[in-house]
């Protein structure tokens, strides 16, 4: 009698199902990354509302302002409040309005209407209402109008 | 002349799978590590120009005033809630009432007539910020339970000028 004759080692495995499913994985892990919020900053702990919705426009001019406090581990603040700055700055938010002058003439110089931008805030739900009064101020003196409080989607 | 190939059967080329499938996977692991989950962030719209708002209100039509005044206790918490001098008490019972308020003045809130319709919020300065951000909620509007959309009530939010410590 004749048998076929095998090879000993390890049987091909066939590798495309797999490499099926970890291409669908990875795409899935690059549509959900979002690489947009890293203005965002973590150490703002944000109010929550569920009428606060995301925006359906994407706005194409904003100024993002991060008013939050410095906290220890146990949560306690710390330090604060402070508007913390993309340079890595904190500053106090009365000196807010240097930074925001400072946007107004970036805008210009790069050919966009100021007035068209949105500030945002970002602000801490502990933070006083008077010091976001404030920097909404700041912001109307350095010339912006438009304004967006934001705050976290929250499902009931 | 006689060539290699010659004769012998048109060999498949194995593609080598082992760098791409170690490629695949850093990269797998590179998004799995970077995913951060994060609530969705929304927006309260807020229009604030520079030119005070009461001159040019003086020649239009007459439009009820809604006024919110939202007084703080010394530790930055709420103590009342008022509406156009009216104490609705605090807490979230309080925001509800003042919900339900404002859908009284405006009757129907789909009605045009009410898109002019502004409320200025006149917070204490160490009022803690997460109260104001409700009292703007109440004021835009309702989640409707059953479509999960929003019933807009007022779109023009804006504040009143800040009450400094030192000014009382």
């Amino acid at each position: 009698m004749r048998f076929k004759k095998t090879d000993p080692t390890v049987p091909d495995i066939d590798m495309t199902p797999m490499i099926d499913v970890t291409f669908q994985l990875i795409t899935f892990f690059m549509v959900i990354t979002n690489f947009e919020n890293t203005r965002a900053d973590e150490r703002v702990k944000l109010p929550k509302d569920e009428l606060a919705r995301p925006s359906e426009t994407t706005r194409d001019n904003e100024v993002v302002l991060n008013m939050g406090f410095i906290r220890n581990a146990e949560g306690e603040n710390v330090a604060g409040p402070f508007v913390f700055y993309g340079d890595g700055e904190n500053y106090p938010v009365l000196e807010v309005g240097t930074i925001l002058k400072r946007e107004y003439r970036y805008f210009k110089d790069v050919g966009k209407k100021p007035e068209d931008a949105t500030i945002v805030l970002r602000s801490d739900g502990e933070v006083p209402t008077g010091l976001v009064q404030e920097a909404i101020k700041l912001a109307q003196e350095a010339g912006f109008s438009k304004f967006a409080l934001k705050a976290m989607s929250e499902e009931k | 002349m006689k060539f290699r190939s010659s004769g012998r059967k048109a060999e498949k080329i194995e593609a080598q799978m082992t760098p791409m499938i170690d490629v695949v996977f850093q990269l797998l692991i590179f998004f799995m590590l970077t995913l951060k989950i994060i609530a969705p962030e929304g927006d309260f719209n807020i229009n604030m120009p520079i030119a005070a708002p009461s001159d040019t209100k003086t020649d239009e039509p007459l439009l009820p005033d809604i006024k919110i005044r939202l007084v703080a206790s010394p530790g930055g918490e709420l103590s009342s809630v008022q509406l156009n001098r009216r104490d609705l008490g605090n807490g979230d019972e309080a925001f509800q009432r003042l919900n339900a308020e404002i859908l009284r003045i405006l009757g129907n809130p789909a009605d045009p007539a009410n898109k002019d319709m502004e409320v200025e919020i006149d917070a204490d300065y160490n009022l803690n910020y997460r109260y104001t951000v409700q009292a703007i909620a109440a004021a835009r509007g309702r989640l409707d339970r059953k479509t999960g959309t929003l019933v807009s009530y007022i779109e023009k939010i804006k504040f009143a000028p800040p009450r400094r410590p030192s000014a009382g």
